[in-house]
C-alpha cells in the first residue's frame, strides 16, 4: 500500500523547553487508513498531528529535526498553505478556527484560496453539505450553531479542499454520543469510499476503538509505537471498558468493541448483578421548583423540579442543546429563573457561597503565575489555606508551576480547585471531561466521591456515559429543556440504545463498570 | 434549542432576487446625502420613516441586524445632547429650535447608517473588495467577528471570578479579568491564523464562490435612491424648497411636495425588492 504520511526520525522541542515533545518518531501511515493517535496528555499527540501539515514547526517555532513527508512533500520546505491541497486540519474546539460568518462561505473558503473554478466549488459545497447532513444549516451564521453543529461544519470546511489526508484533534470531544457516532461514521465512510487517510486524536477510546485500523501510541520522552489497536493500547495500558474487563478476567487479546466482548462473554458465568446500595438521602442543599428559563423567544428549560441532596453525585445528560448548561447556571444563581424558582435553604442560591460552578473552559478562570497562587486568589482560600484543596485534587506537586504550562487536563483540575476553594457545599461541573486524559479523569472522580462523602453534593453535565456509569449515583436526563428521566444509572442509562455504557450493552442493564462485572464472575 | 432558529432561517439566498450589497451602499449614500442637505423636519421625518420601513422589511437575521436599534438610540442621544447643550447658554426660542433641527439631521444620518448595517450583511459587503484589498477586507471581517466573542468572554470570566469572591470592580482585581480574556483572545487569534494558513490563505491564486449578482431590484433601488438624492441636491443648488428653514426669526417651515415625496421614495426597497420571509 502507498504511504500517505511518513515520519523519519523526527525529534522536536517547543521553544524554551528542555523536554522534547516528539522523540525519534518514525512511522508510515498507509493511504486509506483510519489512524488513531492515543496516549496521555503531554505525550505528544497534538504535536504529532500538527507536524503532519507543517503547523509544527512553521507556526510553533522550536527545534525540529528529521523529516515529515506528506504525499511526497517535505513539510520543512512546504509551509501549511503549500500543503493545503493535500492535508486538511481540524483543530480542537473548532469555533475559533472559523474565518467567515455564513456556513456556506466557510465551506468555500479553502477552495477560494486554492483557486478552484466556481462551478466545481459550487458542486463540492453541495456534496459536502449532504455528506455531513448539514444542508439545513447552510444559511446560518457559524456563531449561532451548537457545539456539535460547529464540529460538523468544521469537518465539512476541511473536506471541500479535497485533501488526501484529514487530520482531526479530538473531533468528538464536544459531541453527545449520537453526534459522535454520526461524525465517526461519516469519517469511516470517507476512508472506505474515497480512500482518504484520516488521523485523529481521541481520549474516549470506547467511541473510536471499533473504527480504527492503525494506532500510534504516544509516550512521553520515548518514540511512539505503531500497530494494530489491540497490541498498542495494551502496551499503553489504555483501552475502552470492554478491554479493561478483558484484562481483569484474562481474555487474550482483550476485546475492543462491544461486539467482540459479547463473543468472549458467552462462556462467562456471572453471579447476582450488583444492587448499588443507596445511602439514606441527605438534606436537600439546593432545590428547583417549576424552573423555567429562556433566551429571548427560545425556551431553554421547562418545569424542572429537582433537588440535590447532601452526599449525592449526579450526572446531567442529554444531547447538545438540551439545556444542561442553562440548568447548571440557574442552580448556581447565574441565570435568572423565569418562571419558577431555585432555592438553597429557602433563599435564592448565592454563587460562590451555596453553589459553585466550574466553567467548561478552565482558561476562563486562570490568571496567576503559579498553581498555589491561583487557588489562594479565591477569597475563601485565604482563611482555610490552599494545601487542603490541592490535596483533594491530587495536584500538590504542581503548585509551583505556571498554570499555562500544564496540560489541558491538569489546567481543568487547577481551575476546579480554585472554584472548589470557595467552600460551597454544592459543586457543579460543566462538561469536565472535554480533553481530559485518563489520569486527570481519575483524580476528578476521586474528588467527586470525597466531596459527596464529606456531605457536599456534586452535579456534572457530561456526554461521557462511562464516567456517569462509574461515578454517578443518579442520572438526570434532559431533552428539549425538560427532565425526561431521573434515577439510578442502571435505570436511566442501562437500556438506552444511545446512552448505555459498554458493560450494559454486553451484560444487560444492571451492569455498569468492568470492576463490577469482574467481581461477580463465578469461577468455572 | 436551535431547531426553532433553523426553521425560520431556512430560506435560501436567491441571489437573482436579492438586493446586491452595492445597491444598499448606493441607497445609504444617497439617503445620507439627502439628510445632509436639509434641516427641514418635513423632509427629515419622512426620511426617518423610510429608513425604519426599509429596516423592518429587509433586515438580515445576523447579529448586525441589531445595529439599527443601537444607531437609533445614538440618534435620540445626539438630538438630546445637541438640544441640551444649547440650554446651558443664553436661551431663546430660535437657538433651541436650531439645535433641535441640527440634532434631527445628525439623527437621520445615524439612522440611515444603522439601517444600512442591518440590511446589508457586513461580511458580504467586505467580500466585494477588489482582489488587491483582499487582505485588508479579511482583516476587517475578522475584527467584526472578534468583537462579539471578546464581549462574551468578558462576561464569562467576570462571572467565574465573582464566584471566587474576587472583586473585579477594584483596580487590584483587574488582572483576574484581563489576563484570562487576553490570554483566551491570543489563543483564539493564533488558532485563527493557523486555520487560515492551513486552509491555503496567501497562496496567491483566488477564485470567488457565489459572488452576489446584480438584479433588476438592485437597479430599481439604485435608480430611485439616485433620483431622490438628485432632487435634494438640485434644491440645495437652486435654493428652493426651504431646505434650511429660518430659526431667526423662527417661522413655520415651508415644504415642497416634491421633496417630501423624494424623502418617502427612500422607502422604495420595501416595494420593489422582496423582503424578509416570515
Amino acid at each position: 500500500m502507498k504511504t500517505a504520511v511518513r515520519f523519519d526520525d523526527v525529534t522536536f522541542f517547543y521553544p524554551e523547553r528542555a523536554e522534547p515533545a516528539l522523540v525519534g518518531c518514525t512511522l508510515d501511515l498507509p493511504e486509506g487508513a483510519f489512524v488513531l493517535a492515543a496516549g496521555e496528555t503531554g505525550a505528544g499527540k497534538s504535536t504529532l498531528l500538527r507536524a503532519i501539515n507543517g503547523l509544527v514547526p512553521h507556526f510553533s517555532g522550536g527545534d525540529f529535526s528529521g523529516r515529515v513527508t506528506v504525499e511526497g512533500r517535505d513539510t520543512v520546505d512546504h509551509p501549511p498553505r503549500r500543503l493545503a491541497d493535500v492535508v486538511s486540519f481540524v483543530p480542537q474546539g473548532p469555533a475559533a478556527s472559523f474565518v467567515l460568518d455564513r456556513v456556506e462561505d466557510e465551506l468555500a473558503y479553502a477552495m477560494e484560496n486554492l483557486g478552484v473554478p466556481p462551478a466545481a466549488m459550487r458542486r463540492r459545497v453541495e456534496e459536502t453539505l449532504d455528506l455531513l447532513a448539514i444542508e439545513p444549516l447552510r444559511e446560518r451564521s457559524v456563531r449561532s450553531l451548537s457545539g456539535g453543529e460547529q464540529q460538523r461544519v468544521a469537518i465539512a470546511a476541511a473536506l471541500t479542499a479535497n485533501p488526501r489526508v484529514l487530520v482531526l484533534d479530538e473531533p468528538t470531544s464536544q459531541l453527545d454520543p449520537q453526534g459522535a457516532e454520526d461524525v465517526l461514521a461519516a469519517l469511516q465512510r470517507l476512508v472506505h469510499d474515497l480512500g482518504l487517510t484520516v488521523v485523529i486524536a481521541e481520549h474516549r477510546l470506547e467511541r473510536v476503538a471499533g473504527f480504527v485500523d492503525v494506532v500510534v501510541g504516544c509516550r512521553r520522552g520515548i518514540p511512539p509505537i505503531v500497530g494494530g489497536a489491540a497490541e498498542v493500547l495494551r502496551e499503553l495500558g489504555l483501552g475502552p471498558p470492554v478491554a479493561r474487563l478483558g484484562v481483569l478476567v484474562g481474555w487474550d487479546p482483550p476485546p475492543l468493541t462491544v461486539r467482540a466482548a459479547r463473543r468472549d462473554a458467552v462462556h462467562l458465568q456471572l453471579g447476582e448483578s450488583p444492587r448499588r446500595v443507596r445511602p439514606p438521602r441527605g438534606d436537600d442543599l439546593v432545590t428547583t421548583h417549576d424552573l423555567g428559563a429562556s433566551f429571548g423567544p427560545l425556551n431553554a428549560l421547562r418545569e424542572v423540579n429537582l433537588a440535590l441532596a447532601s452526599g449525592e453525585v449526579v450526572a446531567l445528560m442529554g444531547r447538545n442543546g438540551a439545556g444542561k448548561t442553562t440548568l447548571l447556571r440557574c442552580l448556581a444563581g447565574l441565570h435568572e429563573p423565569r418562571p419558577g424558582m431555585v432555592s438553597a435553604h429557602g433563599a435564592a442560591p448565592r454563587a460562590g457561597l451555596d453553589v459553585a460552578l466550574c466553567p467548561q473552559d478552565p482558561d476562563m478562570v486562570l490568571f496567576r503565575d503559579t498553581v498555589a497562587d491561583e487557588v489562594r486568589a479565591t477569597r475563601a482560600a485565604r482563611r482555610r489555606g490552599h494545601q487542603e484543596v490541592l490535596h483533594r485534587f491530587g495536584i500538590e506537586d504542581l503548585q509551583a508551576i505556571h498554570p499555562r504550562d500544564l496540560s489541558a487536563g491538569q489546567r481543568l483540575l487547577v481551575a476546579a480547585a480554585a472554584i472548589v476553594a470557595t467552600g460551597a457545599p454544592v459543586v457543579l461541573f460543566d462538561e469536565p471531561t472535554r480533553g481530559l486524559d485518563a489520569s486527570s479523569k481519575r483524580r476528578l472522580i476521586e474528588f467527586m466521591r470525597s466531596h459527596a462523602a464529606n456531605g457536599g453534593a456534586v452535579m456534572f453535565a457530561t456526554h461521557d456515559v462511562e464516567l456517569a456509569a462509574e461515578v454517578a449515583g443518579r442520572v438526570v436526563m434532559l431533552a428539549a429543556g425538560e427532565v425526561i428521566a431521573d434515577g439510578s444509572p442502571a435505570d436511566v442509562l442501562g437500556d438506552s440504545p444511545v446512552f448505555a455504557p459498554q458493560m450494559a450493552r454486553v451484560f444487560g442493564a444492571g451492569w455498569l463498570t468492568p470492576e463490577e462485572v469482574a467481581a461477580a464472575v463465578v469461577p468455572a | 434549542m436551535n431547531s426553532e432558529l433553523s426553521a425560520t432561517s431556512h430560506a435560501y439566498r436567491d441571489s437573482a432576487r436579492m438586493v446586491h450589497p452595492v445597491a444598499w451602499l448606493v441607497w445609504a449614500g444617497c439617503a445620507g446625502l439627502a439628510a445632509v442637505t436639509t434641516t427641514n423636519p418635513f423632509y427629515l421625518l419622512p426620511l426617518f420613516a423610510s429608513a425604519w420601513i426599509v429596516h423592518s422589511t429587509h433586515r438580515t437575521s445576523g447579529p448586525a441586524a441589531r445595529s439599527f436599534r443601537i444607531f437609533l438610540l445614538f440618534a435620540v442621544w445626539a438630538i438630546t445632547i445637541r438640544t441640551g447643550l444649547v440650554l446651558l447658554g443664553p436661551i431663546n426660542q430660535g437657538s433651541v429650535a436650531n439645535a433641535l433641527l441640527e440634532g434631527l439631521r445628525l439623527g437621520a444620518l445615524l439612522t440611515v447608517f444603522g439601517t444600512f448595517n442591518s440590511v446589508a450583511d457586513p461580511f458580504r459587503v467586505l467580500k466585494l473588495a477588489p482582489r488587491r484589498w483582499h487582505e485588508s477586507a479579511l482583516a476587517a471581517a475578522l475584527a467584526l467577528s472578534i468583537a462579539p466573542r471578546t464581549i462574551a468572554s468578558v462576561e464569562r470570566v467576570r462571572e467565574a471570578q465573582r464566584m471566587r469572591g474576587i472583586d473585579i470592580g477594584r483596580w487590584s482585581g483587574l488582572p483576574s479579568l484581563a489576563v484570562p480574556v487576553l490570554a483566551t483572545g491570543m489563543d483564539e487569534a493564533m488558532t485563527l491564523a493557523e486555520s487560515m494558513d492551513a486552509r491555503g490563505h496567501g497562496r496567491g491564486t483566488r477564485t470567488r464562490y457565489r459572488p452576489d449578482r446584480w438584479s433588476p431590484a438592485a437597479t430599481a433601488v439604485t435608480a430611485i435612491a439616485g433620483l431622490a438624492a438628485a432632487a435634494f441636491v438640485a434644491a440645495a443648488i437652486g435654493g428652493w424648497g426651504g431646505l434650511e428653514p429660518s430659526t431667526f426669526p423662527l417661522v413655520w417651515p415651508e415644504a415642497s411636495p416634491a421633496l417630501v415625496a423624494s424623502a418617502l421614495a427612500f422607502a422604495a426597497p420595501a416595494l420593489v425588492a422582496p423582503g424578509r420571509r416570515r
